[in-house]
């Protein structure tokens, strides 16, 4: 009797404990999801409702060359950030690790300032460094190309432009996981490695890396999310041009539900973006750790 | 003086206040997008109603200018948030009325304010109504781009007459010849407006596109109909050459492009009416250097005409519910005085849409706004659309194809067939 009273007390100590949660996930997360899979089906303005109209704003997504255009671009901006971004942390980690005390230190806070920023100041400084007119790094760019170059006005420029301030902005973030995955190696296996004769190379690819990969997995699909995100930096330093070459599927939303008032068909765009981010880093994780389980 | 008569009014008030405890003030809820030059005068105005009316209070509220302002009008308003009353731009009134934010001013409504259709310039009040006649919002100026010139540089050429006012300019030949003679006598970039931006780009492009009769958006919504994209095409080209000659600024920037005006780079720029009170404040300072004048837009091609847009008041709707009589009453007040002190906003550079006012002798004497206000007769207005007007898809595609295009990025035939295939996607 006591212990059956005693467990439908626990149980009710468990709801109340998971509740609020609970409560605040289907108020901020699961309701507006739901909602914009109905709006998606709707004909409906920004802000009140609308007629259903089936797969009309799907039917019309397929047949939008911008849309096209967008998802391209993202899947430039893509190959642009990730894999790079991933590549400089680790070879940033790797240096700080060799460092020590004070040094290691002030090297990280060095790298991790920048991702303190809030974007607005991040593009702005970046805007600044390379004005067309006044850029203090106008002149780096006319020694290599010859002369100035508007690099948020030209289309060729613009998205890798966009990539370097982003890698600049995050990367910091990226060295702490990479630092946190080296940490973690036992010394005792690089001591045993080293005893057998290995070479640093030897050292590097047959314990770091194969080590390290689950750092490396999820610093990929987390960047890989974070990139298809992209949205702020575009809307700041070019707002999708020239010629649509930074236009991506984010500000492509925004234009349509806050510029054009057509809330149904900006939800079914980003319903649409949800599911490629969905799918896509569900894939590349399963992939990566398949590659994983064959070192 | 001004102290006193406030504080009898108020004791008045306070007595009256024993005996009829009904006695309510009324407060305003205001928005407006002014936030430079012309934002500072619109300020003292609103001071100046509040210390003239204890009974009518204005509450102002400046928000950022564009897409950020209409996208908080729209939400708010939705929901009973939004302002009592807000200026609005009339080139933004075909999708204000698509989003259902703006209320009918009635004849009554008019009648409280104490002014009639009759007192406005008939252009801007077109703008103002719907497309089945009911008038939404109440013009307050014009406004439009002008061509202000520095005299230095056109000294000793045929281009000033014996006054020193700009005279010869009456075709593209000859402007280009005067462009030619300030760039000859030093001038860095003899003509200036926002090459890089938006806003700057759209209404040179388009004051060019009408000049030639061309049209950007038909009533049937044809984006470019006819002849009008060779037209476009033309335009875009003159403006190409500008930059290949190396007459205009290469990929200036709002503030940059007003900037090598004001410090004597530039002997003509192409800007709005709002930069007069930066160059009247600087001449008074002694800040300027130079002598400076204001012009309409010559001539150039076919026809006169400039591109235009008004400011207006508007009313938004308070979510479900209706305004309170009292208030819309005691908020239409507040239009009319704004509409019979234009004046003090005329020194903002802008043309006051109320006859009364623009053709005051005040008005008449007012430098440099009395040699340009010509223009408000054959002004072109932003095509009546939902994808035209401020912050529209019509000026991203000045910033998005057109500067890029004339920066030698795309020829002008390629640019203008995507300015029309982008326009039109956007029209569904």
């Amino acid at each position: 009797m006591a212990m059956i009273r005693n467990r439908s007390r626990h149980r009710l100590v468990a709801y109340s404990l998971i509740l609020p949660f609970v409560a605040i996930f289907a108020l901020v997360f699961a309701y507006p999801v739901i909602e914009v899979v109905r709006m998606s089906f709707t004909d409906a303005p920004l802000i009140g409702g609308g007629d259903w109209v089936g797969f009309d704003n799907y039917a019309r997504l397929l047949s939008d060359k911008l849309f096209y255009k967008s998802l391209v671009n993202n899947g430039y901006f893509v190959l642009l950030t990730v894999i790079p971004t991933t590549v400089i942390a680790l070879v940033i980690a790797l240096a700080v690790n060799r460092l020590s005390g004070r040094m290691q230190a002030l090297a990280l806070v060095l790298f991790f300032m920048p991702y303190v920023l809030p974007v607005s100041v991040v593009t702005q400084i970046w805007a600044w460094m390379l004005d067309f007119q006044f850029g203090i790094l106008q002149p780096v760019i006319e020694f290599f190309t010859g002369k100035p170059v508007p690099v948020f006005k030209n289309p060729f420029w613009v998205m890798p432009a966009v990539a370097v301030v982003t890698i600049w902005w995050t990367n910091g973030f990226n060295v702490l996981l990479f630092l946190a995955g080296l940490r973690n190696i036992p010394g005792e296996l690089y001591e045993a490695a080293k005893l057998d004769g290995a070479t640093r190379r030897q050292l590097f690819f047959k314990v770091t890396w194969p080590l390290l990969w689950p750092v490396t997995a999820l610093v990929l699909t987390l960047q890989l999310i974070l990139q298809l995100k992209i949205f702020d930096q575009v809307y700041l330093l070019s707002e999708g041009g020239p010629f649509n070459s930074s236009y991506v599927l984010l500000l492509m939303v925004y234009r349509e539900a806050f510029q054009l008032n057509h809330g149904g068909y900006a939800a079914a765009i980003s319903l649409v973006l949800f599911l490629i981010i969905v799918v896509i880093s569900v894939l590349q994780f399963q992939i990566l750790r398949i590659g994983g389980k064959d070192k | 003086m001004k102290l006193k008569t406030l504080a009898q009014i108020s004791a008045i008030a306070a007595l009256a206040g024993i005996g009829m405890p009904a006695f309510a003030q009324q407060t305003v809820t205001w928005w407006d997008f002014f936030a430079g030059g012309d934002g500072v005068r619109m300020k003292a105005l609103i001071e100046q109603f509040n210390e003239e009316h204890p009974d009518v209070q204005i509450e102002g509220t400046t928000l950022e200018w564009g897409v950020p302002f209409y996208t908080k009008v729209r939400t708010s308003a939705a929901v009973g948030r939004g302002p009592d009353l807000m200026t609005y731009h009339l080139s933004r009134m075909p999708l204000g009325l698509s989003e259902g934010v703006l209320t009918p001013i009635t004849a009554a409504d008019l009648d409280a304010a104490g002014l009639s259709e009759g007192d406005f310039f008939a252009s801007s009040l077109d703008a103002a109504k719907g497309p089945d006649g009911t008038l939404y919002a109440v013009p307050f100026d014009i406004h439009s781009i002008v061509l202000y010139y520095n005299k230095t540089y056109l000294e000793g050429t045929r281009f000033l007459d014996d006054e020193g006012k700009l005279t010869g300019i009456e075709s593209l030949a000859d402007f280009e010849e005067a462009l030619q003679a300030a760039a000859d006598n030093g001038s860095e970039a003899p003509v200036t407006y926002a090459t890089g931006d938006d806003g700057g780009t759209y209404r040179v492009f388009y004051t060019l596109l009408s000049q030639q009769g061309g049209t950007l958006i038909s009533e049937d919504g044809e984006v470019l109909p006819g002849d009008s994209a060779e037209k476009a095409v033309k335009a875009l080209e003159i403006m190409t050459n500008w930059h290949d000659q190396g007459w205009q600024p290469e990929q200036a920037l709002y503030e940059a492009s007003v900037a090598l005006f004001t410090s004597g780079k530039s002997a003509f720029q192409l800007n709005g009416v709002w930069e007069v009170p930066t160059m009247k404040d600087l001449e008074k300072n002694g800040n300027l250097g130079f002598e400076w004048g204001a012009v309409e837009i010559p001539k150039l091609m076919d026809t006169r005409t400039t591109w235009a847009d008004s400011h207006a008041w508007a009313i938004p709707v308070q979510g479900d519910e209706e305004m309170d009589p009292a208030k819309r009453e005691a908020v239409m007040q507040v239009i009319g005085w704004m509409e019979k002190h234009a004046i003090q906003w005329a020194d903002a550079g802008h043309i006051p849409a109320y006859k009364p006012v623009a053709e005051s002798d005040e008005f008449k004497t007012m430098e440099p706004n009395a040699t340009y206000s010509s223009l408000a007769d054959g002004a072109t207005y932003d095509p009546r659309s939902e994808v035209a007007g401020v912050a529209s898809p019509a000026y991203d595609a000045a910033q998005n194809i057109i500067s890029p295009a004339m920066h030698g990025y795309l020829s002008a035939e390629d640019a203008i067939e995507q300015v029309k295939s982008e326009l039109e996607s956007k029209m569904n």
